[in-house]
């Protein structure tokens, strides 16, 4: 089956049990996420990868995160990680008795015990996990200690950095016991027409890049990345994999944001959430500040839209210590319902299926998502129609 | 991807050299003639010094093949977005 494994791993974290199904249809991902839910339960947590999710095709980077009708996007490297590691999709069902992380690589999936995970922040656990492990390129997909008290404010980290989360899915892990989910793999992908891909896929990425002209990071996506404090801070830009334009853009805060090597055990914050940094600026923080506050609310595991909102209550003005210290109150943050990813394009449905297809929604909603634009490109890859 | 018809991170003869605290991002090129060919800001060298590799379920590109420039038309040129990457003669 072209740009699928064809299978589906499944682990009972109750038990740390694994096991794997076959997976036949190379159908879009919303519809076998729906399926898997039914199948194994309510409860579970579904990782899937998209139909194009690793293809040549620009930004097919997208992975997805579902609970119930919670649904996140996973991007960066950890979308197509999660398909090299060998499965399509990974279902977790249960709860653990006690801390531990999935651990999934080369068609294996385990569950190993974290005791100590309470007291690690999500920075903490990533970097624990990828030294026990021996390799610096596990993408890991982490809680923190609000993800552990179950807040509905809280987010995940995708490899330390937060902005995929904006739906709460912090809690789904804590009130499983489940400190983090870690991917890796060199698995590979069997495509149909591997000239025409690359042809067809070298073509759309040329014609995408004529229209956009240069790219600026995050500010090619959002002008307050513009302002003259955030750029003086930027150290460079970084893109998921297959993003001919990313709109991530590393800020050094401690050290001299010129030098291209990282001194300081926590130099800066690689930012993408936009909401975050609105509402950063609108409660009156330099973007130094901003980023400050964005990286204690990752290591915490907290959503930064909800801890800025409450910092705000009452109509002072908020500095990094405030909101250090609400950080330790989780009780008086509620979250905020303000999507990310999820505002990129005008539908649901849109976003849905550019997220079933594993395509990263904010690129195409910049380079103008058409599902006929990419479909012989697509079709190349798959061999067969799209719809 | 030409070799085996799939995709796969795990045959490309061109990596990443990412190495943050060594103060310098490069491109690993392992060559037929020259072995690897490491290209820095401060310019080109060869040798095995570089066995570093970057991108998901990468693999030491001294495991890999040596670059046969794609029968004359580089596919990392060709869909390289930035044109970091350039063939000449």
């Amino acid at each position: 089956m072209n740009m699928r494994n064809g299978k589906i791993g499944i682990i009972d974290l109750s038990t740390g049990v694994s096991s794997e199904e076959d997976f036949v249809g190379d159908v879009l991902t919303a519809g076998v996420l729906r399926a898997l839910l039914a199948k194994h339960g309510p409860d579970s947590i579904v990782l899937g990868t998209g139909l194009l999710t690793g293809s040549l095709i620009p930004a097919s980077c997208a992975g997805t995160l579902t609970a119930g009708q919670k649904t996140m996007p996973l991007l960066g490297h950890a979308g197509i990680e999660l398909k090299l590691s060998g499965f399509d999709f990974l279902v977790l069902k249960g709860k653990a008795p006690n801390w531990g992380y999935v651990w999934t690589r080369d068609g294996i999936v385990e569950l190993v015990e974290l005791r100590e995970s309470p007291q690690l922040n999500s920075w903490q656990r990533t970097d624990k996990i990828r030294a026990d492990q021996g390799d610096s390129k596990i993408q890991v997909v982490s809680g923190g200690p609000w993800c552990d008290a179950g807040s509905p404010a809280a987010q995940l980290v995708v490899d330390h950095w937060g902005g995929e989360d904006k739906v709460g899915m912090g809690a789904e892990f804590g009130k499983r016991n489940l400190a983090a989910v870690a991917f890796r793999g060199m698995g590979e992908l069997e495509i149909a027409d591997p000239e025409a891909h690359f042809e067809g896929s070298v073509a759309l990425m040329k014609g995408h890049l004529s229209r956009l002209g240069p790219n600026k990071g995050l500010q090619s996506y959002y002008e307050g990345a513009g302002r003259e404090d955030f750029v003086s801070l930027v150290h460079r830009y970084i893109g998921c994999y297959g993003c001919p334009f990313p709109c991530r853009t590393y800020l050094k805060t401690e050290e001299d944001p010129k030098e291209m090597r990282f001194m300081h055990k926590e130099p800066g914050y690689l930012h993408y959430d936009v909401p975050a940094l609105e509402m950063a600026t609108q409660v009156g923080l330099s973007s130094r500040d901003a980023t400050r506050v964005l990286t204690r609310c990752a290591q915490a595991g907290a959503e930064p839209v909800a801890v800025l909102t409450a910092a705000a209550v009452g109509g002072g003005r908020p500095d990094v210590a405030s909101i250090e210290s609400l950080l330790s109150r989780r009780a008086d943050v509620k979250p905020v319902n303000k999507g990310n990813f999820e505002s990129s394009l005008p539908s649901l449905k849109d976003y849905e299926t550019c997220l079933g297809l594993g395509l990263c929604p904010r690129y195409w909603a910049k380079v103008g998502f058409d599902i006929r634009s990419l479909s012989s490109c697509a079709e190349s890859a798959i061999g067969h129609t799209l719809q | 991807m030409h070799r085996d018809s799939v995709l796969t991170p795990m045959t490309s003869s061109i990596i990443l050299h990412i190495e943050d605290k060594a103060n310098y991002f490069g491109l690993v090129l392992k060559t037929k003639s020259e072995g690897l060919l490491l290209g820095r800001p401060e310019g080109a060298s060869s040798g095995q010094q570089a066995s570093g590799s970057g991108g998901p379920g990468a693999k030491p590109i001294l495991l890999r093949e040596a670059c046969d420039l794609c029968d004359g038309r580089p596919k990392c040129a060709s869909i390289c977005p930035t044109q970091c990457i350039t063939a000449v003669d």
